[in-house]
């Protein structure tokens, strides 16, 4: 029998090529996210090996709210700051060889095209240089000395434009200085894109730790000293002072910590790559159950001639099992490959804008063998029904001339995929009527069911609908439109399961550009509701320096420049004691006089008054998460300390994307300004001022500091809704595989019915049927399956879509826009996808010799 | 040019006919140099045993096939020089087929299915000749069936309709009752006859059943692929005879 199947995929090979392409890609989409995720992982293990080099740390007792909103500062979780004075108390313990305050902090580098130096979203910061530091290493010219030198790391330099020798402008610590680049340094590993200035200690002690307190401090040990015998040493020395809340832990601990930390990072992108190769796979999964589908149909006398000679059921059902299992290993060995090239290729893409990576990309025989099981058994589960359908073949077919295949009823779709789409459709309902109860889970639960469920049904509203599609084919080009109607109606099932791949694809993209669109509108009208300012200043690096601030401030037409600012303290309640100080949590530091000024904020409860007497403001989601009300105390924990704070006001605005707004006063007095970023200005007119005079100024205020820009409200809320575009581009690429894969669906279905249909192709060739008119046929067809999977599923997913701003209207989303005109683009591209999938089926069509497609059997 | 001349009542005939397959060693003459003329107005058979060329012939003839050497001409146009497209058309506007088996297009009525050589050369359809036509195959209930709902012996009706639905000049059928039954073999080759008789029609049938030849004006036996006899106004008796003689 295993003789039979595999002459079967020899004999058949083209009828499988594209199954197994199929799996190719979706195993691809898996094995690239798996070995991208090592890459990064070994990445970023090779920067937490060579910058983490230190044999024992000193570092704060107790958490604390993470160093910095804007990502710089290092690894490990957050804790309260340090003395740097411990710096030479560790010095002076026996067996002590070095030891070197962490001195860093975020800083600007303009690069020879006057433009700021960075790397999408990668770090920007700032260190010391400290001669006896061993992880860096000078390569060239010499070290900084004074406020007005730096050197810069390698790739930094290459990517700046800058020479040695050369002077540029560079924000440091929110300071814009002049500085003389003096110094290449070897950095000694992949920096990942990150852009690392170099200072000396007095000025990197002057930006980054004025008030005395660092992070951390790294301790090197002298030869034979154990890092846990320094530990023990070191331990009763920094823990004499209990007000310095310090203590000791050995390299290798804080080493694990930052992995473990990274590891849990890349472990969301990771299931984010996987729940789109999911998809891919998913719809892979389609194309396999369609090729088996319609290869046990052809081939039912085969299976009946086996059965009559003796084979059993569980034989047939093997045979064709075992061809499923070679396709599947077949496309995930080549999807092993195409992912590992694919990684490969990104890995000399990144390296080109920047990212040095890590060499090597890590194939490991888990990965492979992961591979190769998912593409096999998604592969197996697609043959499955297709083959206990050849099974059950009855050996009498044999002997029959004439096979007919009989077409199973569509009750039990049509039941179960009613059940499904109405669960589902409850499930979105009650997420809309009652979001605050668990409303996203509900209404994700429910968009599966839908989707599903939609699935389940396709076939059975495939006729009627393919029916109104094709209506203006059969009007406008008869009589190719009606035989196309015909071909795509006489089998529901494959044309809704070919369709049903494209479905899912589209059902997503339509989701996402409803999204998108509904995003973008809530942004703007959020903009314009809440922002009553002038101007708003904004900069990329979400940090726009403290002297840009002051430079603003102090335009004689500048009535107000109220600063948001950002920084990350403990939330807990007084007296918590045993619980610990609560999750760390992003906080907004705002001039109470902002309100009313330069912003609109809606006040649901308390006064925003009482801001200016040192309460805060809480948002009421969040309020109400936590039964907060007014009058609660709340005791906020950071780097420098805690302080004990009461709500004052219940606030209710998307705008402010922080559970918890502090007046500036207590905001300052917990956030130290190396660690707080300044996230928008919104600037006032004195009155009568002229808006364009004050747009120059302003505009020449921070031209300096290059990375910040002026804009007014109209411009800011385009900035931020074109943010929205760029995470749209991204899900787009990432959905567009499982659109492709639909498309090789389609082309694979057609090419197959082409083969099915050869004799008959033939008998219209005979009568009179001309070649274009063939491939009209096979392309009509083609579009008509597109353009019902694509209308099923759009319709479906803009649906799903339009409940989310009710749902998600506490996290911003507030208004609900259907974009027409992408969905009719949407719509076009459905009628394309459906032409360029007829090609190659259509030319084959048409080359049938009429001779032989009349006589083959 | 013609060595033997063309009576006017001919309505397609061979000249010289060969068509060879294979190359070297391997060739195999289907037609070895056939000359036929098949009459207008006229039922004509063609008979032969198992890989004698009589399909070969018909496919040449209808222009399904191309003949290595020599001429074939239908309704006064050598087809031998003819592009695929005005094969196409040829085919459209002036041939009728009916095929042993898998005659119909699944998806359309038997309405549809009669019509449809009219419907792909966008030409009217005449109601009073498809009435006729109906009428003479007795389908008239069934026309809104799908093929799959009628039976072998009605299918193949609705095959000789169709082929005799656009008036083409002349109506191949390939053994058109070969899978069928005593009874339906019976009506099929009624109507073929029928319409010849009353509508004037030109049909060219290969057979090998010396029952279903028995109802031609004429028959021609091949053997080896050549023309090795002809019979006119035939009987099952008469073709048996004929063909014990050429075996």
């Amino acid at each position: 029998m295993r003789r039979v199947a595999l002459r079967g995929i020899r004999a058949h090979l083209v009828r499988f090529v594209l199954s197994v392409l199929a799996v190719t890609l979706g195993v691809a989409f898996v094995a690239g996210t798996f070995s991208l995720r090592a890459m990064l992982s070994s990445t970023f293990n090779d920067i937490v090996e060579s910058s983490l080099t230190g044999d024992v740390y000193l570092r704060g007792a107790e958490a604390a709210g993470s160093t910095s909103p804007t990502g710089q500062g290092g690894f490990g979780e957050a804790r309260n700051a340090i003395p740097i004075a411990l710096t030479d108390v560790a010095t002076a313990v026996d067996g002590v060889a070095l030891a070197l305050p962490g001195l860093n902090g975020p800083a600007v580098l303009v690069g020879a095209d006057g433009v700021a130096v960075s790397q999408g979203q990668a770090p920007s910061f700032a260190q010391a240089l400290d001669p006896a530091d061993p992880t860096v290493r000078l390569v060239a010219g010499r070290a900084p000395v004074g406020p007005a030198e730096i050197a810069l790391a390698s790739e930094t330099l290459a990517a700046s434009g800058l020479t040695l020798g050369q002077t540029t402008p560079a924000v440091i610590a929110g300071t814009l200085a002049q500085v003389a680049v003096v110094g290449e340094v070897d950095y000694g590993a992949p920096l990942a894109g990150a852009t690392v200035l170099f200072l000396d200690v007095a000025t990197a002690v002057q930006a980054y730790a004025p008030a005395g307190l660092v992070q951390s401090i790294t301790v090197y040990a002298d030869p034979g000293v154990s890092p846990q015998t320094l530990v023990d040493r070191l331990q009763p020395v920094v823990t004499a002072d209990a007000a310095v809340r310090a203590e000791a832990v050995t390299g290798d601990e804080l080493r694990d910590d930052a992995r473990a930390q990274i590891e849990t990072a890349l472990g969301f992108i990771e299931t984010f790559l996987l729940v789109f190769a999911g998809i891919s796979l998913f719809v892979g999964g389609f194309i396999i159950a369609n090729t088996f589908a319609m290869s046990v149909r052809q081939r039912l006398r085969e299976f009946a001639l086996l059965r009559a000679l003796g084979a059993s059921p569980v034989q047939v059902f093997a045979s064709i099992l075992v061809q499923a299992a070679v396709v599947g290993l077949l496309g995930s060995a080549l999807g092993v490959l195409a992912g590992f090239a694919l990684v490969s290729v990104l890995r000399v893409v990144l390296g080109r804008f920047g990212m040095s990576l890590s060499g090597t990309i890590p194939l490991e025989p888990s990965t492979v063998a992961l591979s190769l099981a998912i593409g096999t058994v998604v592969s197996l589960a697609a043959a499955a029904l297709p083959a206990r359908r050849a099974a059950l073949t009855p050996p009498v077919e044999a002997m029959r001339d004439d096979v007919v295949v009989q077409e199973r009823t569509l009750r039990w779709r049509a039941l179960s995929g009613s059940l499904l789409t109405a669960l589902g459709v409850a499930a979105v309902v009650l997420a809309v009527v009652a979001p605050e109860s668990d409303g996203g889970q509900r209404l994700g639960f429910g968009a599966a069911a839908v989707l599903v469920g939609v699935l389940l049904l396709a076939p059975v509203i495939a006729r009627a609908s393919l029916g109104v599609l094709a209506a203006v084919f059969v009007a406008t080009l008869p009589p190719i439109g009606r035989l196309a109607r015909g071909n795509v109606t006489r089998n529901p099932r494959r044309t809704a399961n070919t369709a049903g791949a494209l479905m899912i694809g589209m059902a997503l993209v339509g989701a996402s550009s409803v999204l998108a669109a509904s995003a973008q509108d809530s942004t703007r009208s959020i903009v314009a509701e809440t922002s009553t300012a002038d101007f708003v200043l904004r900069s990329p690096t979400a940090a726009i320096p403290a002297d840009a601030l002051a430079a603003v401030a102090a335009l004689p037409d500048v009535e107000a420049a109220d600063a948001v600012t950002l920084g990350s303290v403990l939330i807990g309640r007084p007296g918590a004691g045993a619980g610990g100080p609560g999750p760390a949590t992003v906080v907004v530091g705002l001039d109470p006089g902002a309100f009313g000024r330069t912003m609109d904020i809606e006040r649901t409860d308390g006064s925003l008054d009482r801001l200016a007497d040192g309460e805060i403001a809480a948002q009421q989601g969040a309020a109400a998460d936590a039964g907060w009300t007014i009058g609660t105390e709340l005791e906020l924990t950071s780097t420098t300390g805690s302080r004990t704070v009461t709500v004052g006001a219940i606030i209710d605005s998307p705008a402010i994307q922080a559970p918890i707004v502090l007046p500036e006063a207590v905001f300052d007095d917990l956030v130290p300004a190396a660690q707080a970023a300044v996230n928008l200005v919104f600037v006032k007119a004195v009155p009568g001022a002229d808006r364009t005079v004050l747009r120059r100024d302003l505009t020449a205020a921070v031209a300096p500091f290059v990375v910040v820009s002026v804009l007014d409200n109209e411009q800011f809320a385009s900035e931020l809704a074109g943010q929205v575009d760029q995470v749209l581009v991204i899900l787009y690429a990432l959905l567009g595989l499982s659109v492709v894969i639909a498309i090789l669906g389609i082309v694979n279905t057609l090419a197959l019915s082409v083969i099915e249909r050869t004799r008959e192709i033939g008998l219209m060739r005979a009568v009179g049927l001309g070649r274009l008119q063939l491939a009209g046929t096979v392309m009509i067809e083609s579009v008509l399956t597109a353009l019902f999977g694509t209308v099923v599923g759009v319709v479906v997913g803009v649906a799903l879509a339009a409940a989310m701003p009710t749902v998600f209207s506490d996290v911003g989303l507030t208004t609900l826009a259907i974009p027409w005109g992408t969905l009719g683009w949407i719509l076009v591209l459905a009628g394309v996808v459906g032409v360029l999938a007829a090609v190659w089926p259509a030319i084959r069509a048409a080359r049938l010799p009429v001779l032989q497609a009349v006589t083959v059997d | 040019m013609d060595p033997t001349p063309v009576a006017p009542a001919v309505i397609a005939h061979a000249r010289g006919l060969v068509k060879t397959y294979g190359t070297g060693e391997t060739t195999v003459r289907a037609l070895d140099g056939i000359d036929v003329d098949f009459a207008r107005g006229r039922l004509t058979a063609i008979m032969g045993p198992s890989g004698s060329g009589k399909s070969t012939l018909m496919h040449c003839m209808a222009g399904l096939d191309r003949a290595t050497a020599g001429s074939v001409v239908v309704d006064g146009d050598e087809i031998g020089r003819m592009s695929e497209r005005q094969l196409t058309r040829l085919r459209r506007t002036r041939l009728g087929f009916v095929f042993q088996a898998y005659n119909l297009v699944p998806t359309l009525t038997a309405a549809e299915n009669i019509t449809l050589p009219l419907d792909i050369a966008r030409r009217p359809v005449d109601r009073a000749h498809f009435d006729a036509v109906v009428a003479a195959v007795g389908l008239g209930d069934r026309l809104s069936h799908r093929p799959s709902e009628l039976s072998g012996g009605q299918q193949q009706r609705v095959a000789c309709a169709r082929a005799l639905v656009s008036r083409p000049a002349v109506v191949f059928a390939d053994e058109p009752t070969g899978n069928l039954d005593s009874h339906s073999s019976g009506e099929v080759l009624g109507f073929l006859r029928r319409s010849v008789d009353d509508l004037g029609q030109s049909v060219v049938m290969v057979t090998h059943d010396p029952n279903a030849a028995s109802i031609a004006h004429r028959v021609v036996f091949l053997g080896d692929g050549r023309l090795v006899g002809e019979l006119l106004d035939p009987t099952a008796g008469t073709i048996l005879d004929a063909l014990r003689e050429l075996s």
